[in-house]
């Protein structure tokens, strides 16, 4: 739990120090459907924190890394919950369980 | 390289569904059958770095930039099954939470990127095999993670190409080429920071790297 707690705390550092940096430029594939003229569509789904921002908060610095921080959290639990469901299964599977080493 | 709604047919992407829940099938069957219990808190924490390391984007040339997918990455660290699970997480969250990525298209994006990454694990295993060094360690693994990147953008130039959306921009026969061009350039970044990632946990958390102690060779098969 603590190293959990430790990880979150650096990676909310990460965040904060290198968001500054970020480029804005759109990516490989916005470049390529831009330099060829097809438009994104309004997507029918928007998310809750679309482009990794937080609509509530105007500056977008204090946006992009609320949102990065949220996005942290909720990787964080669904990974951790999958672990747990994998270590659970696992468990019960015991006839054809192998320890990591023979892999 | 996260494919928006809309610029996928959904026939194309049923299909992508159909491949990478196949591949998501089999590796939770092997992750079921390999990984040890306490394998919770790994996996957690290097899937929520990659969702912050995808965050940041380094600008290449000519106005366009690019960020680190992080596949091949995860799958050195993790192995490829939970590599290819890891990434999924962190895919679904994007299209769901942030929009990154549609949610039809998501079975190309997993595909694209969580699937093509694990593999890439296969050829870091193989320019291992029978070798010790570190160097052709890292030389492996910057080209196991630039191709995965060039080879991910090709199956997302195929994908788009072939939607009537791209047909006036000439369809996949210009899809391909200018898609290739701007991710070989982003895939030496993707090359370049994996490679530091895994150089420096091999130095500073050499417990965690158990998987690379059996790609170069010094674990039994």
């Amino acid at each position: 739990m603590k190293k959990l707690l430790a990880v979150i705390v650096l990676l909310v550092v990460f965040l904060a120090i290198l968001i500054p940096f970020t480029s804005s430029n759109p990516d490989g594939l916005e470049k390529v459907a831009e330099s060829l003229g097809v438009e994104e569509d309004e997507p029918f789904w928007k998310g809750l924190m679309s482009d990794y921002s937080v609509e509530a908060f105007k500056d977008p610095y204090v946006s992009t890394l609320l949102a990065g921080v949220v996005g942290v959290l909720l990787v964080l639990v669904a990974s951790l919950a999958l672990g747990f469901v994998i270590a659970k299964r696992a468990g019960s599977a015991k006839s054809d369980a192998k320890p990591l080493k023979s892999r | 390289m996260h494919i928006p709604d809309g610029f996928v047919t959904p026939t194309t992407a049923a299909v992508m569904f159909g491949i990478s829940i196949v591949f998501l099938a089999w590796s939770w069957k092997k992750v079921l059958a390999e990984y040890p219990k306490s394998f919770a808190p790994l996996l957690a924490i290097s899937s929520a770095f990659v969702f912050a390391a995808q965050m940041i984007n380094f600008p290449i040339i000519l106005g366009t930039s690019g960020h680190l997918v992080g596949g091949t990455f995860l799958a050195v660290l993790l192995g490829p099954w939970a590599g290819m699970l890891s990434m999924t997480i962190v895919l679904l969250m994007q299209a769901v939470f942030f929009a990154d990525g549609g949610l039809i298209a998501f079975g190309a994006n997993v595909f694209n990127m969580a699937i093509i990454g694990a593999l890439s694990f296969f050829l870091v295993k193989l320019m291992n095999r029978n070798s010790t060094s570190q160097r052709r360690f890292v030389s492996s693994v910057f080209l196991a993670s630039w191709l995965s990147v060039v080879v991910g953008s090709l199956a997302a130039a195929l994908q788009i190409g072939i939607s009537p959306v791209f047909a006036e921009a000439g369809g996949i026969m210009v899809a391909v080429p200018v898609m290739l061009f701007w991710h070989v350039l982003i895939g030496l970044g993707e090359g370049a920071i994996t490679t530091s990632l895994l150089v420096s946990l091999q130095r500073l958390q050499p417990a965690l790297m158990g998987n690379l102690a059996l790609l170069k060779g010094k674990g039994k098969q």
